[in-house]
């Protein structure tokens, strides 16, 4: 288990990723907390375009902030297998191709936040792929995160254009 | 059952104290290190699809970190 996921981290994802040209949206809690959602979680949650070019600019932009990929473990990533859980690196992270509930990355991108340079699924779209995926901890965070996300709307908050 | 009146002004009130603090400062209070038993006992792991992913944790988990499905 890496050391807790820090504000700087997330600022190396964001400046790697997007030197990289990488396709991806904060999604599940960590996307929710960078939306202003109080809560606490481990690691940070990443919805990823599933194409081969994505998925290789992925392995270049993880390897450069220090995750230490085999290539078997690249591999799967370029593939775009739908959910690769990764411990071997500077912060936990999951990779998520094909979260529960939502579409496309691309319907889910139009939707987006920008959150300070952070790209961040619609408060729509993460509760939507917690009720699809129905754990039993999303059952029991579901409320909070339902009323959350009218606070959030009643605020005047807008996806990015 | 949904949240009673007390429960939806506590959290209101937890939510305009969320969105007084910048950034950052939301970010070090929400990332946590906790060990999660048999989750965080492996450096990798990948599933061709979100239905192995659930049917894994669903089977290798202990219940009680939530990662079953809800019944």
């Amino acid at each position: 288990m890496a050391p807790r996921f820090e504000y700087a981290q997330a600022e190396e994802v964001r400046d790697s990723f997007a030197r990289h040209g990488v396709r991806y949206l904060f999604i599940g809690k960590s996307g929710a907390i960078l939306l202003g959602y109080p809560d606490t979680t481990q690691d940070a949650d990443l919805f990823l375009e599933k194409t081969e070019a994505n998925g290789a600019a992925v392995v270049d932009a993880l390897r450069q902030l220090g995750f230490d990929l085999t290539d078997p473990q690249s591999d799967d990533i370029r593939r775009g297998k739908d959910f690769v859980q990764l411990r071997n690196g500077p912060f936990d992270v999951d990779l998520v191709f094909a979260p529960d509930g939502i579409e496309t990355f691309d319907a889910a991108w139009r939707r987006r936040v920008d959150v300070e340079g952070f790209p961040v699924c619609h408060p729509d779209d993460i509760i939507r792929s917690k009720e699809a995926a129905n754990r039993a901890k999303d059952r029991e965070a579901l409320p909070r995160l339902r009323a959350f996300r009218d606070y959030w709307l009643r605020k005047g908050s807008r996806p990015s254009r | 059952m949904g949240p009673d009146e007390r429960e939806c002004r506590e959290w209101e009130a937890e939510f305009e104290a969320a969105a007084r603090r910048p950034l950052k400062t939301r970010l070090r209070y929400a990332f946590i290190h906790t060990y999660k038993p048999i989750l965080d006992d492996a450096a990798y792991r990948s599933f061709d699809t979100m239905a192995q992913y659930r049917a894994w944790c669903a089977a290798e988990l202990p219940a009680w970190l939530g990662y079953g499905p809800a019944v």
